[in-house]
Parts: C-alpha cells; sequence; structure tokens
C-alpha cells in the first residue's frame, strides 16, 4: 500500500472510526490497524517533534494548520465513502460471513483509491514544483494503468503510456528491507517522519514510500539520492538500515504494476475460490453480475452442521466466532435436508428472486440448493484462469445422486475452460458448436484463437474453415491407440475402448485398466508406454521399503506419488505413497524363498498359488521379501497384475530361470537326472564369487559359493552365549553375545547396560565351549579348500545340539542318518525339479554341447546332503551356518554316500509331503532371527552358502556398516527424514551424522536403525560398507541392476558389488 | 485373417548337425523356432507349410556355427481392425473379459458389451442379460468384432466389442448355443 507524503495520521484514524461501524467484517484488518496504531502512539511517545497535545486530541492537531483543516473536510468524505464500502461489504456478509478475508483485498483497492483521491486533492496546495511533477506523473501512472484496465483500450495508446514511464530524470525507487510483517508500519512510520520533520522545517527528502502487500520484508522508498533513503530510515528499527538498493528504471514500473487479469468469468466457467474457508475448492458459476462485480457461485459446502446446530440452539453466535479461525476445515459433502432435520437446524425453504425464482434452503445464513451451496462473492475473490479440474474434482462436485449428469453437466463446461493450444496440425477434430456442428475434419493450422480445419466431407474437400477452438473437439475412436499427454494419468498409453462427448475411455496397455481422460489430453499414438514409470529413484515394480516392517511393490506411478502394493499376503492392499514416504529401494536378486513343498523359489520362477485369497493363479515371482512373494500375474487386472502370497501358498513350477540362484538344490537335483549337468551351475559360479578354486573342485558343491557376502551373514550359533573380550577398548570384559556376524559380534557387557560391537577376532576363545560353537561358523569357508577333511572336526561343533552329537561322531552312523534323511530325500526327486531338466536341456544343448563332461557324479550323489543336513539344523533351528559343514563332510565321505538313500526313489511322491512339514519348524525359527535370511531355505542353504549369504545381502547390511563420509538418510521416529553425512562411527553402533547433503548442517547422533544408506548414482564417489572390501573407496561408474560397477581407487580394478554393500561417499 | 506367404529367415545349425540330415534338421530347427511366433508385421505363424529354398551355408568366424538362409511358405494369422473372429472366452473379470481366437488375445471392455448384459460376479464370473437368457462365461465362444489392435514386435493384442448387430454368444461352454 502506498502512502505519499501528504497522508497524514487523520486519514488513518478517521478511517479506523469508519471502520468501527462494521467492526465484524473488518474484524481481521483493524488488528492490523491497531497494532500500528499502537506503534505509531508509541512513536509518537518517543517524538519529540510532536507535543503531547497532539497525541491527545487529534482536532487540535487540525486546528494548527489551515491545510489541514481542508484535509480533515475531505477526511469526513472519505468517511461517508468509507461506510459506503462498508455497507457493501455487509451485504457480503449476509451471504457468507467467511468472506471478511478475501474483502480485505478490496478494501484496501478502495483504500488505494481514496488514497488517491486524497493526493489530487492536494495537489494544488503543494509549493514544491518538483514534487508536483513527480507526484503528477505518479498519479498518471496509476492513474493510466486504471483506465487501463476500465476503458477500452483505444482511448489510451500505447505512446501516451510510454510517455508515462519513468526516465533518469525522474526520483528513482530504491528497496530497503525490514522486518517481515512490519512493511506498512515501517511505511506509515515514514510518513509519520516525514511530516514531524517537515514541521520542524527539516523536511526529508524523500518522495513517497511504498510497502506491497505480495511483497513481505521489503518497502520501497521514492527518492532523488540513496542518502536522503539513508537519512529517512536512520533510526527506525523495523527498517533495516544497511540494504538499500536501487530499483532499476526498467523494473519501475514492475514495483507498482498491477497484474492485469482478463477476467473472462461467464455462467458455468468453473473457478476456484481463493480464500477463505473454501480456498482453492472448485466451484461453478451460476451467476455472474459484472456491474457488480458479483458472482454466485456453487460449491460443495464444507459446513460443519454439527457445529452450526449447536451455535443455532445456544444463540451464542458471538461466541461461536472466536473458535472459527482455529477449527479445521469441515471436509466438504453435500447438504442433506434430512440431516438437518435430525440436527434441528431450522431449514427455510423460500424463492429466491435473483435466481429465477427457484426454491433454495436457507439456513445459517447460507443458501443451499440441491445439497450445493450457493454463494455470492466478488469476482476477485474467485479465479477462473487456468482452472482446469481433475476428473476426481469433477466426479466429487457431481452429486452421487445425479445419473450420467457428468456428461450433462461436467464435461461440456469442463471442455470450455481447457487451456488453448490443444490443437495441433494432424489432429482430428469434429465441431460441437454451431452451425456446422459433427461436422469432420482435420486441422490445417492453428492460430492464436482460430483453427482452420479441413473438412472430412468431400463436398467441402479444398475449403478450409476456421474455427474458434471452443467450438471443437478432438475426435476418436474406438479402437484408436493413444496416449496421455497431460493430467493424472500423462504418459499413459491404451486404446480407447468408448467415447464420451469430452471424454473416453482407454485401457491401459500395460495395466489393462481403464482409465477416463479428456480427449483434449490425448494424442493419437501408436506408441506403447505404461504411462510413467519412474518416481525419483524408484521405478514401477520396485520393491521398496515403506516403514521397518512394511515392503510393497509400486504397481503404479502417478506424477507425484505412487501406488504400492503392500506386502500383505491376506488382503491386497494398495496405497498411495508419496516420493518421501518410501525409504528405500530394496534389492532382492539373490533373496530366495520356500514354497509349500520346501522347494526354493527364487525371482523369475513360475509359482502357482494353491491357497489363500488368490488361489490359481500363476505367474513368475517378481520379488521376494521374508518368505512373502510378489507375484506377476498377467491375467490379474489389479494393481497392474500383481499379487502378494506367502511362499508357503505356492507351489514352484518347472522351468526356473534364476537356477544360479539357487546353486545347490539344483546341482544335486541335475545330478540325478543326468549326472554329467551339474558342473553346470558351479561353473556359473565364477560369475557371483571371484574365488577360483571353484572350478576344478566343483565337488565341494555348494560351499563354493561363499563368495563376497560371507562376511554380513549373521551367526546365530553364537548369539546368546557368553564371551570375553581379549583386546581393545573393552579388554576383559565379558557379555552376553546379542548379535554376531562373522566379523563383529555385538556383545552386552556385564559389568556395563551397555551393547558394544567388538571384532569377532578381539574376543577370547576360552569362554566356554559354546564359543567354539560360533567359531564353527568360520568353518564354513575351510570346506572350500578340501572336501571330507574336515569331517573329524564337525562333532566339536555341535556341542549346541547334543541329541544329534551322536550320529554326527560316528559317521558310520548310517541307519540313524538314513532315517532322519528320508524325508527329505523327496525334494531331490521333486516332480517339479525333475520336470526343469528336460527344459534345461535342450536350452543348453546348442550353447554348450560338449562343455560339461560328466565328472564325479558319485561324489555329488550324494547330492541327498540336500536332505542331510536338515538333521542338524532342524532342531537346533539357529546355526545353519554350520549345517554347510556338516553336509561336507557327508560328502566327502563315501562310506556314507547313500546307499539307503537312492533306495527309494521309485516312491517320491509318496514322501513328498513328509518332507514338507519337518522342514517348516526350522524355517519357522529362521524369521524371526535374520528378517533377510529368512529365504535361506536350509536345504540349499547348506548346500549353498550363496543362496542365504546372499539373501540377506541384498536386505540386510552388516548391522554397523557406517562409516565416516558416507551419506545417509536419518529417520528419526516422528521426524522427517533427512540427508546427512556420517561423520564418525562410534564403537557402540552410533554414528555422528552431520545434516545436509554435504555435511555443513547440524551435527546429531543416530543409530544404525535409524540411517540408511543413499544409494549412489553412477558417477558418485562411493565407499564400501560391507564384505571384505569395507571402508574401500571408488567410483561408481555404473549400475546393473542390484550391482554396482565400481571402479576402485586404490588398485583402480573394476569390481561388481551389490548395490546394498556401496554407499555414497561426501568427501570433507 | 490367414495369409499363406513366403518368409525368409537365416538359421543357424551348430556344426555337430553337419552329415547326413543337415538339411531335415535345418527345417525340424525351423520349424520349432517360427512356429507360434509371432511378428508385428506378419502376425502369428501358424504353420510352415513348405521350404522353399536353402541357400548356401556361411560359417560364422569364431563358433562354428552355420548360417543358411532359408525361404519358406507359411500360414500367419493378422488380426485387423473390422474384423470379425469368432473365439473363445478365457477369462471374465468385471471390467471385461478376454477371449481367444487362435493364438490372438482380444479384449473385450465392458464398455463394447451391450448395455444390457451386466456383470454377474461369483464363483463363475460371467455377464448375464437381465433374463439370463445370454450368458458369457469362461469358454464360451463369442463372435466379436475387433476394434483396435496393438501390434508390437512379439504380440499382437486387440481389443474387440460385442455391440454391434450379429454378435455376441454363439455357443456354450457345454456346446449348444
Amino acid at each position: 500500500m502506498g502512502y505519499k507524503k501528504y497522508s497524514d495520521e487523520e486519514e488513518e484514524n478517521d478511517e479506523e472510526e469508519a471502520e468501527d461501524v462494521d467492526e465484524e467484517e473488518e474484524e481481521a484488518e483493524e488488528e492490523d490497524e491497531e497494532e500500528e496504531e499502537r506503534s505509531r502512539k508509541r512513536k509518537y511517545k518517543g517524538s519529540q517533534f510532536i507535543d503531547d497535545v497532539a497525541e491527545e486530541d487529534d482536532d487540535d492537531d487540525e486546528e494548527e494548520a489551515a491545510p489541514r483543516k481542508r484535509k480533515h473536510r475531505r477526511a469526513s468524505e472519505f468517511i461517508d465513502d468509507e461506510v459506503a464500502v462498508a455497507s457493501d461489504d455487509d451485504e457480503e456478509d449476509i451471504e457468507g460471513e467467511e468472506d471478511f478475508i478475501q474483502d480485505e483485498g478490496i478494501d484496501m483497492i478502495e483504500e488505494e483509491d481514496r488514497g488517491r483521491k486524497h493526493h489530487r486533492s492536494m495537489l494544488p496546495e503543494d509549493d514544491q514544483q518538483e514534487n508536483v511533477e513527480d507526484l503528477e506523473k505518479f498519479i498518471q501512472q496509476r492513474y493510466g494503468r486504471q483506465e487501463y484496465e476500465e476503458f477500452d483500450e483505444a482511448e489510451t495508446t500505447d505512446v501516451e503510456q510510454q510517455a508515462l514511464l519513468p526516465s533518469v530524470k525522474d526520483p528513482k525507487l530504491w528497496m530497503v528491507k525490514c522486518q517481515p510483517g512490519h512493511e506498512r508500519e515501517a511505511s506509515i512510520c515514514l510518513m509519520q517522519k516525514y511530516m514531524d520533520m517537515d514541521m520542524h522545517g527539516k523536511p526529508l527528502l524523500i518522495k513517497s514510500a511504498i510497502a506491497l502487500d505480495h511483497l513481505k520484508g521489503y518497502l520501497y522508498v521514492e527518492s532523488e539520492k540513496e542518502a536522503y533513503v539513508r537519512e529517512a530510515i536512520r533510526g527506525m528499527r523495523m527498517i533495516l538500515q544497511r540494504e538499500v538498493k536501487l530499483v532499476p528504471i526498467k523494473e519501475m514500473t514492475d514495483v507498482l504494476s498491477v497484474e492485469k487479469k482478463s477476467v473472462d468469468i461467464d455462467q458455468d466457467t468453473w473457478v476456484r475460490v481463493k480464500n477463505g474457508v473454501y480456498k482453492g475448492d472448485l466451484a461453478k458459476v451460476v451467476d455472474v453480475d459484472h456491474v457488480r462485480q458479483r458472482a454466485t457461485i456453487k460449491l460443495i459446502p464444507r459446513v460443519d452442521l454439527q457445529a452450526l446446530a449447536l451455535k443455532m440452539n445456544e444463540g451464542s453466535q458471538k461466541g461461536g466466532k472466536d473458535g472459527d479461525k482455529n477449527k479445521p476445515r469441515p471436509a466438504p459433502r453435500f447438504i442433506n435436508i434430512q440431516e438437518l432435520q435430525d440436527l434441528k437446524i431450522s431449514v427455510e425453504r423460500k424463492r429466491d428472486p435473483n435466481h429465477a425464482g427457484e426454491y433454495f434452503e436457507f439456513f445459517g445464513g447460507m443458501q443451499f440448493k440441491d445439497g450445493y451451496l450457493y454463494k455470492g462473492v466478488s469476482l476477485k475473490s474467485i479465479d477462473s484462469n487456468g482452472v482446469v479440474p481433475s476428473f476426481d474434482e469433477l466426479q466429487k462436485f457431481q452429486k452421487p445422486s445425479d445419473e450420467g449428469g457428468t456428461d450433462a453437466m461436467g464435461l461440456p463446461s469442463a471442455l470450455m475452460s481447457k487451456r488453448k493450444g490443444q490443437f495441433v496440425k494432424g489432429d482430428a477434430v469434429i465441431v460441437v458448436q454451431g452451425d456446422l456442428k459433427n461436422l469432420m475434419g482435420y486441422v490445417e493450422k492453428v492460430d492464436d484463437d482460430d483453427v482452420f480445419v479441413r473438412p472430412k466431407d468431400k463436398d467441402l474437400k479444398g475449403s478450409t474453415l476456421a474455427f474458434k477452438d471452443r467450438q471443437l473437439c478432438k475426435f476418436f475412436k474406438t479402437g484408436d491407440h493413444v496416449k496421455v499427454i497431460a493430467g493424472t494419468h500423462e504418459g499413459a498409453t491404451g486404446m480407447i475402448v468408448r467415447v464420451d462427448l469430452g471424454s473416453v475411455v482407454i485401457l491401459s496397455d500395460t495395466t489393462k485398466e481403464d482409465l477416463k481422460v479428456f480427449t483434449a489430453n490425448i494424442v493419437e499414438s501408436s506408441e506403447v508406454t505404461s504411462g510413467l514409470n519412474k518416481l525419483g529413484d524408484y521405478e514401477l515394480h520396485d520393491l521398496v521399503l515403506l516403514d521397518q516392517s512394511t515392503v510393497g511393490v509400486i504397481v503404479r506411478v502417478e506424477r507425484d506419488s505412487c501406488q504400492v502394493l503392500k506386502g500383505n499376503p491376506d488382503r491386497a492392499e494398495v496405497v498411495t505413497v508419496k516420493l518421501r514416504d518410501m525409504r528405500k529401494k530394496l534389492f532382492d536378486r539373490n533373496t530366495n524363498a520356500q514354497d509349500r513343498d520346501s522347494n526354493v523359489v527364487s525371482l523369475k520362477d513360475i509359482v502357482r498359488v494353491v491357497e489363500g485369497p488368490f488361489k490359481g493363479r500363476e505367474g513368475p515371482v517378481e520379488h521376494i521379501n521374508r518368505g512373502i512373494l510378489f507375484i506377476h500375474d498377467r491375467h490379474h487386472l489389479e494393481n497392474g497384475g500383481f499379487l502378494c502370497v506367502r511362499g508357503m501358498w505356492c507351489v514352484a513350477l518347472g522351468g526356473s530361470r534364476n537356477r544360479i540362484d539357487r546353486g545347490g538344490r539344483q546341482g544335486h537335483t541335475n545330478n540325478f537326472n543326468g549326472g554329467f549337468r551339474a558342473p553346470m551351475n558351479y561353473l556359473q559360479s565364477p560369475r557371483r564369487s571371484p574365488l577360483p578354486f571353484q572350478q576344478g573342485g566343483g565337488g565341494h558343491g555348494g560351499s563354493t559359493f561363499g563368495g563376497r557376502q560371507m562376511g554380513r551373514r549373521r551367526d546365530h550359533g553364537l548369539v546368546g552365549t557368553t564371551a570375553k573380550i581379549r583386546t581393545g577398548p573393552f579388554k576383559g570384559y565379558r557379555g552376553r553375545v546379542v548379535d554376531a556376524t562373522d566379523h563383529d559380534v555385538r556383545i552386552e557387557l556385564e559389568s556395563q547396560m551397555k551393547v558394544v560391537t567388538v571384532r569377532r577376532d578381539q574376543l577370547s576363545d576360552a569362554v566356554g565351549g559354546h564359543y567354539y560353537n560360533g567359531g564353527g561358523a568360520s568353518f564354513r569357508e575351510s570346506p572350500r579348500y578340501g572336501a571330507g577333511s574336515e569331517t573329524p572336526m564337525h562333532p566339536s561343533r555341535t556341542p549346541l545340539h547334543p541329541a544329534f552329537m551322536t550320529p554326527m561322531r560316528d559317521p558310520s552312523a548310517t541307519p540313524i542318518h538314513d532315517g532322519m534323511r528320508t524325508p527329505m530325500r523327496d525334494r531331490a526327486w521333486n516332480p517339479h525339479t525333475a520336470m526343469n531338466t528336460p527344459l534345461r536341456e535342450s536350452s543348453w544343448d546348442d550353447a554348450n554341447p560338449s562343455t560339461w563332461g560328466n565328472s564325479g557324479t558319485p561324489q555329488y550323489q550324494p547330492g541327498t546332503p540336500g536332505g542331510r543336513q536338515y538333521e542338524a539344523p532342524t532342531p537346533g533351528g539357529r546355526s545353519w551356518a554350520n549345517t554347510p559343514t556338516g553336509s561336507f563332510s557327508e560328502a566327502g565321505t563315501p562310506s556314507e554316500s547313500s546307499g539307503p538313500s537312492y533306495g527309494i526313489p521309485p516312491s517320491p511322491y509318496l514322501m513328498g509331503t513328509p518332507g514338507g512339514p519337518p522342514m517348516t519348524p526350522g524355517v519357522a525359527s529362521y524369521l524371526p532371527s535374520t528378517p533377510g535370511g529368512q529365504p535361506m531355505t536350509p536345504g540349499t542353504g547348506g548346500l549353498d552358502p550363496t543362496s542365504p549369504a546372499s539373501g540377506m545381502g541384498g536386505l540386510e547390511i552388516e548391522n554397523k556398516w557406517g562409516l565416516p563420509e558416507i551419506m545417509v538418510t536419518v529417520r528419526k521416529p516422528g521426524e522427517e527424514a533427512q540427508v546427512g553425512v556420517i561423520q564418525e562411527a562410534m564403537p557402540d553402533g552410533m554414528s555422528r551424522v552431520a545434516l545436509g547433503s554435504s555435511g555443513e548442517g547440524d551435527i546429531i547422533v543416530a543409530t544404525h536403525a535409524e540411517m540408511e544408506l543413499v544409494v549412489p548414482k553412477t558417477k558418485d564417489r562411493i565407499k564400501i560398507v560391507s564384505g571384505e572390501l569395507r571402508r574401500r573407496t571408488g567410483k561408481l561408474i555404473g549400475i546393473d541392476g542390484a550391482d554396482g560397477i565400481v571402479k576402485m581407487d586404490d588398485t583402480l580394478d573394476i569390481k561388481i558389488l551389490d548395490m546394498s554393500s556401496l554407499g555414497k561417499m561426501v568427501a570433507s | 485373417m490367414f495369409f499363406h506367404i513366403y518368409l525368409e529367415r537365416n538359421m543357424q545349425l551348430h556344426p555337430r548337425h553337419f552329415g547326413p540330415h543337415l538339411r531335415d534338421k535345418l527345417i525340424s530347427k525351423l520349424i520349432q523356432d517360427v512356429e507360434g511366433t509371432c511378428s508385428g508385421r506378419h502376425g502369428f505363424v501358424v504353420a510352415v507349410t513348405a521350404v522353399e529354398t536353402i541357400g548356401q551355408g556361411l560359417i560364422r568366424d569364431g563358433t562354428g556355427y552355420v548360417t543358411f538362409p532359408m525361404k519358406y511358405q507359411c500360414v500367419v494369422f493378422r488380426p485387423f481392425k473390422g474384423e470379425i473372429l469368432e473365439s473363445v472366452v478365457t477369462m471374465v473379470n468385471k471390467m471385461g473379459f478376454f477371449a481367444e481366437a487362435g493364438p490372438v488375445q482380444i479384449f473385450v471392455s465392458n464398455h463394447l458389451i451391450p448395455d444390457d448384459m451386466v456383470f454377474q460376479s461369483g464363483d463363475v464370473p460371467s455377464y448375464e442379460t437381465s433374463d439370463g437368457s445370454v450368458r458369457i462365461q469362461k469358454d464360451s465362444e463369442v463372435r466379436l468384432k475387433i476394434v483396435g489392435t496393438r501390434v508390437d514386435a512379439t504380440e499382437i493384442f486387440c481389443i474387440g466389442t460385442i455391440k454391434d448387430d450379429f454378435l455376441g454368444l454363439i455357443g456354450n461352454p457345454g456346446g449348444g448355443a
């Protein structure tokens, strides 16, 4: 708001007097004014220029100087003016009290007008000629613009307008920073100061001070020189003294320009309410009065009936009012007269002469019809520019009871307000309005408003007709393949299955869902996309972590959110998740799970659901998480074809494509079907495990898969035992092991209430026999170097399972093993797996005809180890780590090699069932302790440490991965996730994290559970957080699915590492 | 629509097949390779009827495989917009039903099903007229018109309608109309 220097305080006071008349509606503003008044008063007190009389009596003030008197007269005129305005506003208030906020804007403009009148009247009296000119210019500038708005453009030509623009000779505008919220106050203070100084004969040399409502924290001062401005603002506390910036001449006009709007509000246009309770709501214009600048709009009411009923019954209008501001905004819903009666709200039903005498319901000062609220608003408080109602909104606006009304009322008008430029050359269009309605043609050329159409009709061929774009509508036929180019379904493609006026229904290519879109938003296209399939770092069909315990698969990507099918096997639950609510992407490529028959199921395996709500469905497994499978069934039309089922509800069908992941089992399966095939799996393993020895020694089966992820494995054999720390800062402490991996052990110290993490080699091995068991885990690696030889060692390994020690110790105890093994054996003969073989055979046939020679079949034959290893884990349920060794000893011991186990093949199917159950407990017991590791499936796990290891690898990184310089997302419960950089990883598992993407922010302490690695992008510098290469740094040069291709810093080697082991590094 | 056309293809053969039955081997491999495939251009290859010529083999450097250019005659099936097909319903759901006409899958959206037929969920989901006289469920035979095709490199997907004269149910699963 601008106040010229001539404005004085009276004006303000008078204004307030006037405002007192209608205090209700001006409440908010008044508060403002009051505040200003107060501060002015304060200023008075402190002011040396004004005597006390002035403060007490305004009239005195006026009598002081002759010009003042005049002004006073004018000020009273002004009161009239104000009253008139106020009454105007009053009317408005009858219609809706909430209006008073939006009316503020009007008032302000009116205020501005007042100011102008004021200035104009003052003009002749001014003695400073120079200022008069400025002022004139200034006023003309303002008025010029106003004319521009009010009158025909013809009256003011561009040239005239140009002449009004400021030149170098004119005073300059200076931008001054002030405390936000005190802009007006500052400008008024400046005004006051000007007057005071003027009276003392030391006038300030500023011309004007302007505070703009839309510009927070700044004030414009008009003056010739910067020094004058500085002089003027000196000592004013709400103005920052330092910053005085010159506004370039070119931009001066912009400062005071009012955004010109082409108000194009017509009946039936869609508008949005700018403020009040209905802010942002879609409304439809019912009636416009351009003269009075008012419109009647139709809205979905946001009326809190309960509160209204309460208010009405108590009759405490005033009391309820204060609460209004803090009350939550009621949800929009249609008003039901029945409901009103139930709440004993008296409803008046009468005709409204303004609206063709239709019946309306009146209550609570509001007017309703058919459940909609009819509300009179000023044109300024609604926004019609670029209002494109979305389909959802239109549907909501549609009262559920009106059938088929969407087409009748929603769409044509929605079409009206559609934005321009929707037609491009070549579009097929149909005329929807005017004489040539239903004429079809192709767009030839598009001008601003006109679209030139070449009619399809033969008789009219050759001619080109011009239409307004609102007369046209894009034309599509059922079966056309189109792409959506705007709106919520932007990017989707599909075939049109239904055409309505203005909208079509599309069958999406990928999701096979119906999408309803406006014709304006589609173009014909032959391309096939699923629409958006990427949102941030997440892609369609990614497995994401929603919170600590919930995972889901992204089944649909929208513009700023995803639909995620939650990992809830009991019912399909789809939630819409914003990007920031997704915690991270899970890489589960190496995970596997068990099916009903305890077969290993890996990604891409085809399974059939045999239980649960999705019984009968089948399809490839897309994701696995904690025994829950996400299956993609292309016949399933919901959720993009994704189903979430328990692994236990499925049976794996033949044709596994991901053999590598299964390692052991398949190798052995194959042995039975064609012994020579076995090595093939092992030959592939080098891909994943860089250890060279496995190729030669295929005989060691699974253990060769040890590979890089060894280090992360949990060792549950050790958990719960008591250990003593041998060296390091906690030397001599004893404690209970709460968690253990190959490298580290977390120990709860006995003497302190504290859990510490120590390296494994810092533990004393003298602590009880139990520890040895833990040590046993490290044997896992040894079998790689020589099968069989370990056999004697194993007995000592199982102190935990005394019951089973006996058979273990006695390798010749074949009968016992045998007995226990039998149920398992069926796995090897499992019909499904057996079926695989031919398939595989053919696929390998041509490619590798001679690679696989035969080999140590007899040794592998014990493939039965697959079964054998269950003996140990099943009862123990916790130390799968031991198992591989166990099975190896078996494998290596020909004497054991299961003559008996082969004896029974003829009845595999019979055995099948018993096979399942015994395993189940084993599996179950894994669940709680090894969330990620569950799918490791003891069956193969034993033979193929890779699968368990990698199973965990994908999901769970070593519990203490934090390393300095790594970028993490910190999620404290109840707080927003923040990005930070680890500064220091403390030994107790806590990390000091500096917030901010480069660690410039505050430093907080976070546990590992609260931190997540920020997934690095290509070209990022990375630090390896787990595995053998932990702490090494490198550069990520490529990403291949869940693997990252890393160029190591020190060796310059290129390594392929699991993405989950890579942390983005921020150089500090 | 079915077409009997000539197609060409380069076949790669492993050297171990070189011998007296090379030609047979090639042909059987060709049949194995192409029958049942779909190309966006020609549609589904239904059957290879004859092998016209087998050109001279070319040994691929490094692999030992030999490439033979083959020209063969085959029956292809390609659906067209506007074509009337008879098909068997494979799945019914609330959004419409899927039907198969030989190798091609056709989706009939509920928007393209006559308005008097409504979806009945239940054990056997179906579309049924209100009087129950017409009932489309899994395995029903339906005559439909293709209104749109989407041709990918390896798949042809069609959208059909039964909302037209003489379209709709022509046979029930049990047999009979």
